[in-house]
């Protein structure tokens, strides 16, 4: 970087439009040309900037809330591609499919580029002046709403941009925040920390030597996947550790497992009891529980664990044996273990193993407390958006502001939302892109894509001390009629309270002066600007904190234990149905972009489309083929999609993914597939009230139609005897001698 | 251009290929400007620019070197439009042209920060990567020829232009008619090597 | 490479087989280990490639005539004979990061009737867009099936405005009836060739490395110069017992590496490295 502090704004508005009106390559010029493509100059960039050389800048991924660390690669003011930033922490220089396609969010072609307003039947669009003046005439010093009548639905937010949010909530006196999150994790978090301690503790994945996983996909759509990954990678170095998973439909970490094992969907915590009570057998670990909990636990012997959840009874045995032996351990609850009206306790069931394998302060800490918690990531649930709906139906919501999600998608049928979304008078979408919530808004707002505008975050999940993430752009905005989502809302609150933010001109310096005031807590010692500039330039602002002690008072008391009981068989719906969650669609928000739509499924390969995983032996009972289109149908609804023959699904169960459905979110999402968010029945956690997202029951026909199923695999997924991969066996490998040789 | 007319291109090639191991370099045009005939001159068309910048006034009669305006040329696969702060540096401090219409164009696209579009002269085909900096570094840095020669072999002698004008064919015999040669290494040896020959050093 | 040296010197352009030292005492031969216990087919590598690359997303319809254009795709096997024995995968899935394997006896080169394949000194199995004619002679030619034809003029249809602002100006985008496959990311090794070649040193060890290798979240892909004895990816070919130049290995039974179809003497440039299972779990 140049030495001179500039500015980071000052440097984008210099670029100018020479940056970005610079020629294309590969536009279609075959031969030697003269006079034919400008060739702009800058007016006025800084030394760094040389034409055909590319700049990268620090940022935050914004795609999901792991908070990747991201670098830009710049050329001639144009961002062309999304790297890891090596100083990141969480990413450590890597980058995930998911992270990678946020340059589509910024470029895509169905962005929305003007305000639109409601008109009647059809959004209309405005200029911003105008869409201002809706704006502030309901929100501004002279709006009659009071409290609780505006309310905010955000999807799960972190960083200044929540601060923001609140500071608007609160200058009404309302504290109607409504985080809301369709793959809730809310129920495990309840029971990790009602057991552990902590409801997000830090996982030493690489401290393991063995990990086993209920459903946990952390290596795919779980939190924080691509930390996890590094943390993998080194658990499957010399010593290599073990991995188990056991879920009902295999996830992408139950496909690098050395040991998958199929399970009855809901019946993981009657598994993980029945370990709990062979674990018990051993002497190091016998009278670890209270003793009225060991003598709960008697009926879980193995043929009873083993005729309740399907999984062979010698496996309980057999893995208590490796838990006695690979110590620490982890043990992971996931969502397939969760979501299901019994799902705390069963989440609770599979830590109560961790507190007998003694993992607590071994493999797993405590995350060190944020100094900032109005930073803090908040976190998204289903009750939430429970409670707002009844607000809605009940009238006492006036104005609704929303961001960042797409209820109207995910919602389930029986929550009406979208009947009672139209009872709030005013309602107001901050959107980069049309969805299916925003066109039933009365405005709609665009929004600076998260490479064109500045912000904070901290991570979801913390691996390590602390960190504040700063986002910042990447490129000059592509249109001038799109705005901030920090600079909207700061206009609204100057309205409402001047006397707090007249000082500043815009979120950008809000943003630098809340940063900077924070400087002491980073220790730093530089002025203010250097404080800001070293901040913009590393894109992370870190403290190490020591990790916080895990207790928890409740512990193994929260486990609740029942005769363990065969799930009844259900005569109008036969199967089970349990949803799969995409690590790069996850739950529809990013459908829209090509990139994702055209990555296979890692699992099916199956690209642009839903489709519904069968055992093959079930399909070959039902004389089911692939591409057989099927109609899924539970309580209440059905839809239709191709079936897929998996290997990887417990046969009592059928699966489809999320993400896929939408009817309005731009060209490369609508009409893709079905939405099964709209197949789930009201079943809820008891414990949380949380909608158990695995516990539907489903009975499938067939309609007698075919069609092609369309995914990477050829005609066969079998290796045939020619040695495409190999595997030895962790015995024969040395990977320690390997890695001396690399290292040497 | 379409597609049709590349596949033509293709279908040429081949049938030079199969008729005619001595294809004959195409050279037409005049030697106007251009300080070698190598076969290869061909005088490119008039290319009508914002305004007129008279190069032979800066390298000219200035003598200025092309690499302070070029700057980029030495570090970069493109040699790049001088910045317009660049033009300013000078122009700011010069009174006696103030007025003349195109300095006032100039000021006119600096007050508003706004690039000058001019149009591409040298422009090669999307799928041909040239990099300046190789060459520059090679024959001026190196071999210590000098930077009219070292520019002017593919430009042409620019400092009797005013916008400049293509007048070399930039076609891929030309570049390999020189890639086959044998050239210095540096200033100081008589140890000579010849242009890379691999596709993947111009095609990309 | 112009026409009268393609013609003159058409036998020595045209592969032979490799032999031991070939490379010794030149700049570069660049090389591939990709580690299969590390890889989880989580496809960060795939769209690295499309961002690099200016791959264009085909869609649906022609995803489902075979038309997709990823340079690196990840294949997913569920075992290695050729019927299931287990009711389930319960050694999890085999993922395969399968990419031009830049062969040093390619069997595209020797088949492409206008010299549009070729290898380039530092060992890479070149593929000149503007010199093909679309045969797709090669393509029928390998084994690794890693080359893709344009069977659309995708520069019109695949990068609605703005998507084309994305498009890297440093590679090429493909019109229609050209064959095209990974290049190990050629222009970034251009461009640490020549930074290199500015400061009078050689590409050192690291200092470049490909889209997908640096993308990886595991790490699980190497990349570098194999005529650098000290390069990372020179010391694993070495511990994993692996000559470029041989045909049949000999190595130790716990060692990991393999190249794939080494038997059809192709003399790949990747080296996989096994997939481990703890087989007693």
């Amino acid at each position: 970087m140049s030495s001179r502090i500039l500015d980071r704004r000052d440097f984008l508005r210099v670029l100018g439009i020479g940056g970005a009106a610079a020629t294309l390559a590969g536009c279609g010029n075959t031969s030697i040309e003269s006079g034919k493509e400008l060739v702009m100059s800058y007016v006025q960039p800084e030394d760094f900037v040389v034409p055909g050389v590319g700049v990268y800048y620090a940022s935050t991924c914004t795609q999901c809330g792991s908070g990747c660390g991201i670098m830009g690669r710049v050329r001639e003011g144009r961002i062309l591609k999304l790297e890891g930033n090596p100083q990141s922490l969480i990413s450590a220089g890597k980058i995930c499919g998911l992270g990678q396609a946020g340059v589509q969010v910024h470029y895509n072609p169905d962005r929305l580029r003007t305000p639109l307003m409601r008109e009647g039947d059809t959004l209309k669009p405005v200029s911003w002046e105008k869409a201002q003046a809706s704006l502030n005439s309901r929100l501004g010093p002279a709006s009659t709403l009071a409290g609780n009548q505006i309310a905010f639905l955000t999807g799960e937010i972190s960083g200044h941009q929540k601060v923001m949010v609140e500071a608007l909530l609160e200058s009404f006196g309302s504290d109607n925040h409504v985080v809301y999150d369709a793959l809730s994790t809310v129920t495990g978090r309840a029971a990790s920390k009602a057991v552990i301690g902590e409801s997000l503790p830090v996982l030493k994945i690489d401290q393991a030597r063995m990990i086993l996983s209920f459903g946990n996909d952390f290596l795919g759509s779980g939190v924080s996947p691509v930390y996890m990954a590094a943390q993998y990678a080194r658990f499957r170095k010399a010593p290599r550790g073990t991995l188990v998973q056991i879920e009902p439909r295999m996830t992408l970490t139950g496909a690098n497992a050395d040991r998958w094992y199929a399970i009855k969907p809901g019946t993981e915590g009657v598994f993980a009891l029945g370990l709990a009570h062979a674990l018990l057998a051993h002497e190091s670990y016998a009278h670890s529980l209270p003793a009225e909990l060991e003598a709960a636990l008697k009926p879980y012997d193995k043929d009873t664990v083993s005729e309740v959840t399907g999984v062979h009874a010698e496996a309980i045995p057999h893995l208590a044996g490796m838990l006695w032996e690979k110590s620490p351990s982890l043990v992971l609850s996931g969502p397939s273990a969760e979501g299901h009206v019994r799902g705390f306790n069963n989440a609770a069931a599979i830590q109560l193993l961790n507190l007998i394998l003694n993992n607590r302060g071994r493999s797993l800490l405590g995350s060190a407390v944020h100094p900032f918690p109005q930073l803090v990531s908040a976190t998204g649930s289903y009750s939430a958006l429970v409670k707002l709906n009844q607000d809605m139906s009940a009238g006492r919501v006036q104005t609704l502001l929303l961001v960042g999600t797409n209820p109207v998608f995910t919602a389930p049928t029986f929550l009406p939302f979208a009947n009672n979304l139209s009872k709030v008078p005013f309602k107001v979408a901050f959107v980069t892109q049309l969805d299916e919530t925003a066109h039933q808004c009365d405005l709609v707002l665009p929004l600076l894509s998260p490479l064109e505008d500045f912000g904070t975050h901290v991570a979801s999940y913390q691996p390590s001390g602390v960190e504040v993430q700063i986002q910042q752009p990447l490129m000059e905005k592509l249109y001038p009629e799109t705005r901030g989502f920090g600079d909207i809302l700061l206009e609204l609150v100057k309205l409402r309270r001047p006397e707090v933010y007249k000082a500043f001109p815009d979120y950008y310096s809000y943003l630098k002066t809340a940063v900077t005031k924070a400087k002491p807590v980073f220790k730093a010692t530089t002025g203010d600007d250097e404080f800001w500039e070293d901040a913009l330039r590393s894109g992370v602002l870190r403290l190490d904190l020591p990790a916080a002690a895990l207790e928890s008072k409740e512990g193994a008391s929260v486990v609740q234990v029942d005769t363990p009981r065969v799930l009844d068989t259900d005569v109008h719906y036969p199967f089970f149905f349990v949803p799969s969650v995409r690590a790069d669609l996850r739950d529809g928000r990013h459908a829209n972009l090509p990139w994702l739509q055209e990555s296979p499924d890692p699992l099916t390969t199956v690209v642009w489309d839903s489709w519904v995983d069968i055992h093959p032996k079930t399909a070959n009972e039902m004389q089911i083929r692939e591409g057989d289109i099927l109609e899924v149908q539970s309580a209440t609804g059905s839809m239709r999609a191709k079936a897929y023959l998996f290997p990887g699904i417990q046969p009592d169960t059928v699966s489809m993914p999320l993400g896929q459905g939408h009817t309005a979110y731009g060209r490369y999402a609508d009409g893709m597939g079905v939405n099964p968010f709209k197949l789930f029945d009201p079943m809820f956690d008891e414990k949380t009230g949380e909608l158990a997202l695995y516990a539907t029951r489903v009975i499938i026909k067939k309609t007698g139609e075919n069609a092609l199923v369309v995914k990477d695999e050829g005609p066969t997924s079998l290796q045939q005897n020619r040695k495409l991969v190999a595997t030895i066996g962790a015995d024969q490998a040395q990977l320690a001698k390997e890695n001396a040789h690399v290292t040497e | 251009m379409n597609v049709c007319i590349k596949k033509l291109m293709v279908w040429l090639s081949l049938w030079a290929l199969v008729g005619s191991a001595l294809a004959e370099p195409f050279a037409p045009g005049g030697a106007i400007g251009s300080q070698t005939d190598d076969g290869y001159n061909a005088l490119g068309p008039v290319v009508e620019q914002p305004f007129e910048f008279p190069h032979n006034v800066h390298a000219g009669q200035m003598g200025i070197n092309c690499m302070y305006c070029h700057t980029y040329a030495r570090r970069s696969a493109v040699s790049g439009i001088p910045r317009l702060d660049k033009c300013m540096g000078c122009h700011k401090l010069i009174e006696s042209v103030k007025d003349k219409p195109r300095i006032k164009k100039l000021f006119e696209y600096w007050d508003k920060k706004e690039p000058i579009p001019w149009k591409k002269v040298h422009d090669l085909p999307d799928f041909v990567r040239f990099n300046h900096e190789r060459h520059i570094q090679r024959f001026y840095f190196r071999e210590k020829r000098s930077i009219r020669e070292t520019c002017g072999y593919c430009h042409g002698d620019v400092a009797s232009m005013t916008t400049a004008r293509r007048v070399k064919a930039l076609s891929m015999g030309w570049c390999i008619s020189c890639h086959q040669k044998e050239h210095l290494e540096n200033a100081s040896t008589t140890k000579t090597s010849n242009g890379p020959n691999d596709c993947w050093q111009c095609h990309k | 490479m112009s026409l009268s040296n393609l013609i003159k010197n058409w036998s020595s352009l045209r592969v032979r087989r490799p032999y031991e030292g070939q490379y010794k005492g030149k700049d570069y031969k660049w090389a591939m280990v990709i580690d299969l216990d590390a890889c989880t087919g989580c496809n960060a590598c795939t769209t690295a490639c499309y961002a690099e690359n200016n791959l264009p997303v085909v869609g649906k319809e022609s995803f489902a005539k075979g038309q997709a254009m990823h340079w690196i795709r990840i294949e997913r096997y569920w075992g290695p004979g050729d019927h299931m024995t287990e009711e389930f995968p319960q050694r999890g899935a085999q993922f395969l990061p399968m990419l031009c394997q830049q062969c040093e006896a390619a069997p595209c080169e020797v088949v492409c009737p206008v010299g549009a394949t070729h290898h380039t000194p530092d060992g890479l199995n070149s593929q000149v867009y503007n010199r093909c004619i679309g045969s797709r002679y090669c393509s029928a030619n390998c084994p690794y099936k890693v080359r893709y034809f344009n069977w659309w003029q995708y520069p019109e249809r695949a990068w609605p405005n703005p998507l084309e602002l994305q498009l890297n100006p440093d590679v090429t985008v493909r019109s229609k009836g050209v064959m095209e496959k990974c290049t190990f990311c050629v222009q970034r090794l251009t461009e640490a060739k020549n930074r290199a070649r500015t400061e009078n040193r050689l590409v050192a060890d690291g200092e470049v490395t490909t889209a997908c290798a640096q993308a990886c979240p595991t790490s699980a892909i190497t990349f570098g110069n194999l005529a650098n004895e000290k390069s990372t990816v020179a010391k694993m070919w070495q511990a994993h017992q692996i000559k470029l130049a041989s045909d049949v290995q000999e190595k130790d039974d716990t060692v990991r590496g393999y190249r794939i179809f080494e038997d059809l003497r192709t003399y790949p440039s990747i080296v996989y490295l096994e997939q481990v299972r703890d087989l007693e779990a």
